[in-house]
C-alpha cells in the first residue's frame, strides 16, 4: 500500500516544476528562518499566495520545503550570533554558539543541518510507515495527557538551567508569569491587560525571543572593544565529515529524532518543547566527556534532529486526520484545501498519487536541505568577517524589520525592545535566558488543558488518574520530581562538604 | 546666512506643497492594503488570502493578510478601526466582533458605524454527537436525556462566547439542556477530543467534517438551508425539529463582511467595492472558496444593512441564553 502511494507520487514528484520549487522552497526557509523575527509560518504565510495558483504536488513541494527550511534556518544565527533565528533554534545556542567561538563555526552548521536533514528523514520514514497508527495513538491524547506532558516538558528548566537550578526556575517562573498576560479564554476575563487593547492577546513569543536573546546579545557585543576589527575566521565549506561528525551520535540522533516525531505527532505541542526536552535528555543522557553548554556536538544534534522531525510528525494528524498540529500546519492544511483536497482518510483513498507526492517532496526536501546547506554554510559564515560597527546596526535593523512583520504592529517592535532590556538586566545578574522561553510556550499549554481537564471531569482531580496514559505520566512526572529533589539535596550537601574540606585544610 | 535661511525655507515649502499636490493627485491605490483577519493562521485565513489576491490583481497591488487573534476578534477590529481613514486597511469583519461582541458588552460599536465593500463568505455549522453513541440517536433524544442528566453531558463550541456558543446555548435553552461547555483554543482538537469520547458533543464546521466525515455523526444542522444541509450529507436541520429554535432565517450564520473605517473617501470605498464585487464574482474564487467549505457570498453593499441588522436584531433577542447557561451550571455546582 505504501510502496503504491510512493510510486503513484513519484511520478508526479519528478517534474522539473515540483523539483525546482522544492529546492527553492529550501533555500527560502533557509532564510527566512536565519531572519531573527521571521520564520517557517511567515514565510508559508507570505507565500501561499503563489503557491496556489500551482499545480498540487509542486505548491505543497513549494510550501513544505519552506517549513522544512525554516525550521533549520533558525540555528545558523543561533550559532554565529547566539541569537535564535526562530523560537525553534532556542536550544541550539547552547553548545552552537560555544563551538563556533572555538573556531567550528561551519562545523556546527555542518552538524546543525545534517541533523535537520537525518531528524527530517526519520520524521518521513515514520510519516510513511506509520502515520495511520501514530495518529490513531495521538487522537487518543486529550487535555489531561497535555497537563501532564507540559509539566514533564518544564522539568527541562532544572536540566538546562546549567550553574543554578534555584536562578533557572526563577527564570522559567518570570515566564509562566507573562505567558498569564491577555484575554483568559475560559472566562473572558482579561488578565494584565492594563486597559490596552494591545495587550488583549498577551505578548507575541516571536517578539520575546527576539528581544530577550537578539536585543541583549547586541547590547553585550557593542560593550567590547573590537566592533571596529575584522574577525579572522575561517570560511570553510562543511563537506561530508559533517555528516560524519553527526552520524558519531546516532544513538542521540535516532532519540531525539523520534522525540521530536513523537512531539510532532501530538497537535499542539511543537517544535519548541520537542528540541528543549530532547535536549534536556541528551544532555542527562551525557558521557562524563561531553561538555554540554561548552559546544558539545551533542547538543545540536539533539535540538536540530528534534525540531526537524516535528515537522515530519506535525504531517502525520495533518494528513491523516485534518487535524493540523501548530500554525505552520493549519497553513498547510489551507492550502491543500484550496488546491481542491480534504485532507483525512479519504485522501489516502482517492487522491493517492497526491498523498505520495506529499511524501515524497517531504522527503526530497530533507535531502535537498543537506545539498543546500552544505554548499550555502560558507556564505552564511561569512557573516563573522563583517565588522561588528556594521553587523550589529544590520542585525538590529534586520530584529525590527522581522518582528514587525509579525502583525504590522509597533507595539511588538515595543515589546522586544522592553524584552531587551530584561534580558539585559538577566544576563548582568546571571540568570539563563532559555528557561523563560520553555515558561512562556508551556505555560499556555499546562494551564488551558489542566482546567479543561476539570471542567471535562465528571469526578475531580481523578480525571488525571482514570486515563491510562494520564495515570502514567503523572507516575513518571512524580518519579522525575523526586529524582530532582535527591539529586539537588545530594549536590547541595556534597559542596557543603567540599567548602567545610577547604575551610579545614585551609585552617591547617 | 539669512538669504541661506530664505532660500532654504522657499525650497522646504516647495517640497511641501509639491508633495501635496502630488498625493492629491496620486492614484487609488499606491501601497499594498492590508486586510486585518481576526482569527489566527487556519482555514479562514487561507480563505481570505484567496479574496485578497483576487482582490489584489483587481486593483493591481499586493492584499496582504494579517493574522491579528485575541478577545473574540475585538483586538483586530480595534486595530483595524485605529488605523487611518484612507482605505489602505480593510477588516475582515466576521459576525463574532462586528455584531456579537457588542451584544455582549464586550465592544462599544455597532455595524452601522462602519462601511462595507461586500459579503465574503459563510460557513454553515452543525451539533455533530459521537458515531457510536448508545444513549441516543437524534437531537431531541439526546435534549431529552440532557435534561433527566442536567449538567452531566459536555460539550465545546470553539472558543467561548463565540457565534456556535449563543446558538447552541439558544439551543439547549429551549430544550432546558444544561450542559457544560469547554473552551478550546484549535478547533482541530474539538474535532478531535469528540471522536475519541472525550467530549458528548460539540459544533462543527463544514471543513473540519469534510476531512473525517465518517469520525463524528452531525445531530442537527444550524441552518435551514438547503446548501448547509447537502453539506452536512443530508442530516437534519433546525427546520425539521418540532419546536422553534428561533434561530430561523439566520441563515448562513458564520459570514464575513470586508469593511472600511466610516470616514474612507467615497471614491475609494467605491474603488474597493467594485474590485472586491469583481473579484468574488471570478469562478477560480469561487471553486477556491468552496474547496475550503465555505460558502461565497454574493451580496453588495446595498444588502449590509438589511442583512446585518437582521442577525443583530436576532442575536439581540437569544442575548439571555449564555447568562442562562451560566446560571444553571453555577446552580448545579
Amino acid at each position: 500500500m505504501i510502496f503504491e502511494f510512493l510510486s503513484a507520487g513519484l511520478d508526479v514528484f519528478l517534474s522539473p516544476l515540483a523539483l525546482g520549487l522544492t529546492f527553492a522552497g529550501i533555500i527560502i526557509g533557509l532564510v527566512v528562518g536565519a531572519m531573527p523575527g521571521l520564520g517557517p509560518l511567515m514565510g508559508i504565510i507570505l507565500l501561499l499566495p503563489v503557491a496556489i495558483g500551482l499545480p498540487p504536488v509542486p505548491a505543497m513541494g513549494f510550501l513544505i520545503a519552506i517549513f522544512v527550511g525554516g525550521s533549520c534556518g533558525g540555528s545558523i544565527s543561533a550559532i554565529l550570533l547566539r541569537i535564535p533565528g526562530t523560537p525553534l533554534a532556542a536550544a541550539t545556542l547552547f553548545d552552537g554558539y560555544p563551538m563556533a567561538q572555538k573556531g567550528r563555526a561551519s562545523d556546527a552548521i555542518g552538524i546543525a543541518i545534517t541533523s535537520s536533514a537525518i531528524g527530517g528523514l526519520i520524521g518521513g520514514v515514520v510519516l510513511v510507515f506509520c502515520a495511520p497508527i501514530l495518529a490513531s495513538f495521538a487522537a487518543n491524547f486529550a487535555p489531561p495527557e497535555y497537563a501532564m506532558l507540559a509539566i514533564m516538558g518544564l522539568f527541562a528548566i532544572a536540566v538546562i538551567s546549567g550553574g543554578s537550578i534555584i536562578k533557572g526556575l526563577l527564570a522559567g517562573s518570570f515566564g509562566l508569569l507573562i505567558a498569564t498576560v491577555g484575554t483568559d479564554s475560559f472566562s473572558t476575563g482579561l488578565r494584565f491587560t492594563f486597559g490596552s487593547n494591545n495587550l488583549l492577546n498577551g505578548f507575541h513569543i516571536v517578539a520575546v525571543v527576539v528581544g530577550l536573546f537578539a536585543i541583549s546579545e547586541m547590547a553585550a557585543q557593542m560593550t567590547k572593544r573590537d566592533l571596529l576589527k575584522t574577525p579572522e575566521v575561517k570560511v570553510a565549506r562543511p563537506g561530508l565529515q559533517t555528516i560524519g561528525l553527526t552520524l558519531k551520535h546516532y544513538g542521540n540522533l535516532i532519540r531525539s529524532s523520534a522525540i521530536g516525531t513523537f512531539f510532532g505527532a501530538i497537535p499542539g505541542a511543537g517544535g519548541v518543547i520537542s528540541s528543549f526536552t530532547s535536549y534536556a535528555v541528551a544532555k542527562a543522557a551525557a558521557k562524563p566527556g561531553e561538555k554540554y553548554g561548552e559546544g558539545a556536538e551533542g547538543g545540536i544534534v539533539a535540538t536540530e534532529a528534534a525540531n526537524n522531525a516535528t515537522v515530519g510528525g506535525t504531517l502525520v494528524p495533518t494528513l491523516s486526520l485534518g487535524i493540523p498540529g501548530d500554525a505552520s500546519s493549519a497553513m498547510l492544511l489551507g492550502a491543500l484545501l484550496i488546491l481542491g483536497f480534504v485532507p483525512g482518510p479519504a485522501m489516502f483513498e482517492n487522491n493517492p498519487d497526491v498523498v505520495g507526492g506529499i511524501f515524497m517532496v517531504y522527503l526530497a526536501s530533507n535531502v535537498f536541505l543537506l545539498i543546500a546547506g552544505i554548499l550555502l554554510t560558507p556564505v552564511f559564515v561569512y557573516v563573522l568577517r563583517v565588522p561588528k560597527v556594521y553587523l550589529i546596526p544590520s542585525i538590529l535593523l534586520l530584529c525590527s524589520i522581522g518582528t514587525f512583520a509579525l502583525q504590522a504592529s509597533v507595539f511588538d517592535l515595543q515589546v522586544m525592545l522592553v524584552f531587551g532590556l530584561i534580558g539585559i538586566l538577566f544576563r548582568a545578574a546571571d540568570y539563563p535566558l532559555a528557561p523563560v522561553v520553555i515558561g512562556m510556550i508551556l505555560g499556555p499549554i499546562l494551564e488551558a488543558n489542566f482546567r479543561r481537564s476539570l471542567l471535562i471531569s465528571r469526578d475531580g482531580y481523578w480525571i488525571f488518574l482514570d486515563r491510562p496514559v494520564s495515570a502514567t505520566l503523572v507516575a513518571v512526572n512524580a518519579l522525575l520530581l523526586a529524582a530532582m529533589v535527591y539529586l539537588t539535596i545530594k549536590r547541595m550537601r556534597g559542596s557543603k562538604k567540599s567548602d567545610l574540606a577547604k575551610a579545614m585544610s585551609a585552617e591547617e | 546666512m539669512k538669504l541661506i535661511g530664505t532660500l532654504k525655507g522657499t525650497l522646504l515649502a516647495g517640497a511641501i506643497m509639491a508633495a501635496s499636490a502630488t498625493a492629491a493627485l496620486a492614484e487609488f491605490p499606491e501601497r499594498n492594503i492590508e486586510i486585518i483577519h481576526p482569527w489566527g493562521p487556519g482555514n479562514a485565513m487561507a480563505m481570505s488570502q484567496v479574496v485578497a489576491k483576487a482582490m489584489g490583481e483587481e486593483l493591481g497591488t499586493d492584499l496582504p493578510v494579517i493574522s491579528l487573534p485575541g478577545a473574540a476578534g475585538t483586538k483586530a477590529q480595534t486595530t483595524a478601526m485605529g488605523r487611518p481613514a484612507d482605505g489602505y486597511t480593510i477588516f475582515d469583519g466576521y459576525v463574532a466582533p462586528l455584531v456579537l461582541q457588542p451584544i455582549l458588552g464586550n465592544a462599544d460599536w455597532s455595524f452601522n458605524d462602519f462601511k462595507p465593500l461586500s459579503a465574503a463568505v459563510a460557513n454553515a455549522f452543525a451539533i455533530a454527537g459521537q458515531v457510536d453513541e448508545t444513549r441516543w440517536s437524534s437531537f431531541e433524544e439526546m435534549m431529552a436525556y440532557c435534561k433527566e442528566n442536567r449538567g452531566d453531558l459536555r460539550y465545546s463550541s470553539g472558543s467561548r462566547n463565540n457565534l456556535p456558543h449563543m446558538v447552541i446555548a439558544k439551543a439547549l435553552q429551549s430544550y432546558d439542556c444544561v450542559a457544560q461547555n469547554v473552551p478550546y483554543t484549535q478547533d482541530g482538537n474539538v474535532f478531535k477530543d469528540l471522536g475519541s469520547g472525550v467530549l458528548d458533543f460539540s459544533f462543527v464546521n463544514v471543513g473540519n467534517f469534510r476531512t473525517n466525515p465518517d469520525e463524528v455523526k452531525i445531530l442537527l444542522v444550524l441552518s435551514e438551508l438547503e446548501s448547509s444541509k447537502k453539506a452536512f450529507l443530508g442530516a437534519p436541520t433546525i427546520d425539521e425539529l418540532d419546536v422553534d429554535l428561533g434561530l430561523s432565517n439566520l441563515g448562513p450564520m458564520g459570514w464575513t463582511w470586508w469593511i472600511v473605517h466610516p470616514d474612507t473617501p467615497d471614491d475609494v470605498t467605491e474603488e474597493l467595492r467594485s474590485a472586491m464585487e469583481r473579484a468574488m464574482a471570478r469562478p477560480e474564487v469561487i471553486e477556491a472558496v468552496e474547496a475550503i467549505g465555505f460558502v461565497p457570498l454574493s451580496w453588495d453593499h446595498t444588502k449590509y444593512e438589511e442583512i446585518v441588522g437582521g442577525v443583530d436584531a436576532q442575536l439581540n433577542s437569544m442575548g439571555n441564553a449564555l447568562a442562562w447557561e451560566e446560571e444553571e451550571l453555577k446552580k448545579l455546582n
